[in-house]
């Protein structure tokens, strides 16, 4: 196959179109009012880079593809890169359409700014009008404007391996006295009781255990209050917070702040750690043949006068305000809310997800259908540190949390700066 | 010049300065002064213009996403409170001197032992040369493995006995950040390598001969003639390694994120975080001002002095 020799004087021209193009485009961004062409795909950003997760939104795409109601074009990027670039995606005159993120505070922050489209129409429609009432409230905005579609929750609990736990003749416990008791059994077998995976790029696993203790000591609204800033991070119920968490520091697994959770997820498929407080998401990178081996219990309730909380974060998608194709976006979040959409995600991915829609059937596994109920028991429910929050307080948490775990003994200290680096973010 | 020579009649004398027909000022072709302007027109769009405007954000308060407010020097008066910026910025002068000093002395000795033509020495050349030819992410990722607590790192040291040893090197605060600092000098020890080796190769031989000629040691050759010979490549290293020193970020943030809770922690990657990850866009700016004014005027200072004395 031969290609075509542009002359001289051709490529010079291009080189200046090109130049004249990229400067004209770089007026453009400079001013905010001017919108993209309502022609092309709709553009959908996803920060599911999990294979399975980014295979199960490929096969989503090609469905509503076959549909023929509308082009979309998906791009992956990194879960890190997309999060920090996200204000930057919103704000830009020229932004991808639809992405993957986050309803409640994290969604309504952002449709604060008017930087997020009105999904009212699609929540009057037929699809999302099944839904639940704890989900349209997470999906609307302070405003009272409908800004989300939820399309699956998962849950967070202490997985293990069940063949693990039959060979150290151990069971799940109920109580915090039966939860030392096991830890105690776990560490007598040589084996690390609690991995972690506070190292490397997530530090913010840490939040997890931050969060359960706080929301079985203090119980859900107080936490939920504390990370708006309404209580400090110093106060004394912070404090108790942390001494419980003291009580099981022996138990953790020394290598807990040097590795990713995904290398504490290998440690506890490989029974070098007994359990672990991680989301469902773990299962994505796990391998096939070890999902039937796991199970989890509920983190164990340390005042049973405090309302049984449990963290069980939504995922989904909204939209750029600033859309060019407002039509087309409608259409595909439409199909997004459908009960068949939710099913070949699931189907797609490594299945350990919930659907929001009513009729849209899970896995069916016995590790799901126990997930579901163990939600359904929950009075209320969380989300996460950052959710509940907002990513800008995530690094504050991190540093606290990483600093504890080194350093117990300096909780004091450690509270007070974290209060001191909060209220940066609060101000800002 | 047949008319100036012509005998019969008298032309009036030209200006010696002039000659042949009178003409304008030489005009530059349209495509050179293109070839001149279009870059520069891209430079200012995509360079100086944004430069300016991170001046200007290091004196508002933005999230990135609403419009930011003036705040004049406020970020500035924060900063000189902030205990976490204070100590990037002795980490970051820890660096400048581990990093810069190691970098330079390492491949100073390295050129100095590989200059000569000796069979089997571009393999050698090229195996110190070859890190520089990796991307320091991947470089940092590979380091990873070899800190990782199963990594090679303490597997060889568990081997050779030295068991009481393993660490957790990116994870313990005491270690993280000379941890970090190796990777980044494995790779910036070659490149100082062959910024040597082209200035050893520009020093006249005539001179060692002459050195050797007057009874001069090794030391004494090196000390008289190699180093005031590489004065002009000192300077070249030095202001690389400076700003490679403040610039550095990719290895760090790849390999701790600044962490364990900001032990290693560089004023470049604080100000990555605060920016991009606590979205503090306007303090974020605060810092690169200051990182960008601490290159500039040590750079500059230096660069004065050395040329003062080539004087």
């Amino acid at each position: 196959m031969t290609h075509p020799q542009p002359s001289r004087r051709q490529l010079l021209a291009g080189i200046g179109a090109a130049g004249t193009a990229a400067l004209l485009s770089g007026c453009v961004t400079s001013t905010s009012s001017s919108k993209n062409s309502s022609s092309g795909a709709v553009t959908l950003q996803s920060n599911l880079s999990a294979p399975q997760a980014k295979a199960a939104m490929e096969d989503i795409v090609a469905a509503y593809g076959k549909k023929k109601s509308g082009d979309v074009s998906l791009n992956t990027v990194a879960a890190e890169t997309f999060r920090t670039q996200l204000p930057t995606y919103l704000t830009s005159a020229n932004p991808p359409d639809v992405y993957t993120w986050y309803p409640g505070s994290v969604a309504d922050a952002y449709a604060k700014k008017d930087l997020l489209l009105d999904l009212g129409e699609l929540w009057d429609g037929p699809e999302l009008k099944g839904y639940s009432k704890a989900l349209n409230s997470l999906c609307t905005a302070s405003s009272g404007k409908k800004v989300f579609v939820p399309t699956t929750y998962y849950w967070w609990g202490m997985f293990y391996r069940k063949s693990n736990f039959a060979k150290w003749g151990v069971s799940e416990p109920k109580t915090w006295d039966e939860f030392l008791d096991l830890c105690d059994k776990l560490k007598s077998k040589g084996v690390a009781p609690i991995g972690l995976g506070a190292g490397g790029n997530t530090a913010w696993v840490a939040s997890a255990w931050f969060d359960y203790l706080d929301i079985r000591i203090n119980g859900a609204a107080y936490h939920r209050e504390l990370l708006a800033g309404k209580h400090r991070f110093d106060d004394p119920q912070v404090r108790r917070v942390f001494d419980r968490w003291r009580e099981l520091l022996p138990y953790f697994d020394p290598n807990g702040t040097a590795g990713a959770f995904q290398d504490a997820t290998t440690a506890l498929l490989n029974g070098r750690s007994g359990m672990m407080l991680i989301g469902t998401f773990f299962a994505d990178a796990a391998p096939k043949d070890a999902l039937d081996d796991i199970d989890f219990f509920r983190f164990p309730v340390i005042d049973p006068k405090v309302p049984l909380a449990e963290e069980a974060p939504t995922d989904g998608y909204f939209a750029s305000a600033r859309t060019g194709r407002r039509e087309g976006v409608l259409d595909l979040l439409g199909y997004l809310a459908t009960a068949e959409a939710q099913e070949i995600y699931i189907k797609g991915s490594s299945g350990t997800v919930l659907p929001c829609h009513p009729d849209a059937k899970d896995a069916g596994t016995p590790l799901v259908t126990k997930g579901r109920k163990h939600i359904e028991e929950a009075v209320e429910i969380t989300q996460f540190f950052n959710r509940d929050s907002s990513d800008a307080l995530q690094p504050t948490a991190d540093t606290a949390l990483t600093k504890f775990l080194a350093k117990p003994k300096e909780i004091d200290s450690i509270l007070t700066d974290w209060q001191r680096e909060a209220e940066k973010i609060w101000k800002a | 010049m047949a008319v100036l020579t012509a005998p019969h009649r008298k032309p009036p004398v030209p200006a010696p300065s002039r000659g042949g027909r009178a003409r304008g000022p030489r005009r530059t072709p349209p495509l050179v002064l293109a070839f001149v302007l279009v870059p520069l027109l891209a430079e200012a769009v995509w360079v100086f213009w944004p430069a300016v405007q991170g001046f200007y954000l290091a004196l508002t308060d933005w999230d990135g996403v609403s419009a930011p407010t003036f705040v004049g020097l406020d970020n500035f008066r924060e900063m000189a409170s902030d205990d976490v910026f204070r100590g990037a910025l002795g980490h970051t002068v820890l660096w400048l001197v581990l990093f810069g000093g190691l970098s330079a002395l390492l491949g100073l000795a390295a050129a100095l032992l590989l200059q000569q033509e000796r069979r089997g020495v571009g393999f050698y050349r090229a195996a110190l040369f070859l890190p520089v030819v990796f991307s320091l992410v991947a470089t940092a990722l590979v380091w990873q493995a070899v800190y990782q607590p199963d990594g090679v790192l303490n597997q060889l040291l568990e081997s050779v006995g030295l068991g009481s040893l393993r660490h957790a090197w990116l994870a313990d605060q005491d270690t993280a950040l000379y941890a970090v600092i190796v990777p980044a000098l494995w790779r910036q020890i070659g490149y100082v390598m062959v910024l040597y080796l082209a200035g050893l190769k520009g020093i006249d031989p005539a001179l060692y001969e002459a050195a050797k000629v007057d009874g001069a040691s090794a030391w004494q050759r090196f000390r008289h003639v190699t180093l005031p010979q590489l004065r002009s490549v000192n300077a070249v290293v030095v202001s690389v390694i400076i700003i490679d020193s403040l610039r550095s970020f990719d290895v760090v943030w790849s390999l701790t994120r600044g962490g364990p809770y900001h032990s290693s922690e560089l004023l470049s990657t604080y100000m990555y975080s605060t920016a991009f990850q606590s979205l503090r866009l306007g303090y974020g700016s605060a810092l690169a001002v200051v990182i960008f004014l601490l290159a500039f005027g040590v750079i500059a200072s230096y660069l004065v002095r050395a040329f003062r004395e080539a004087d």
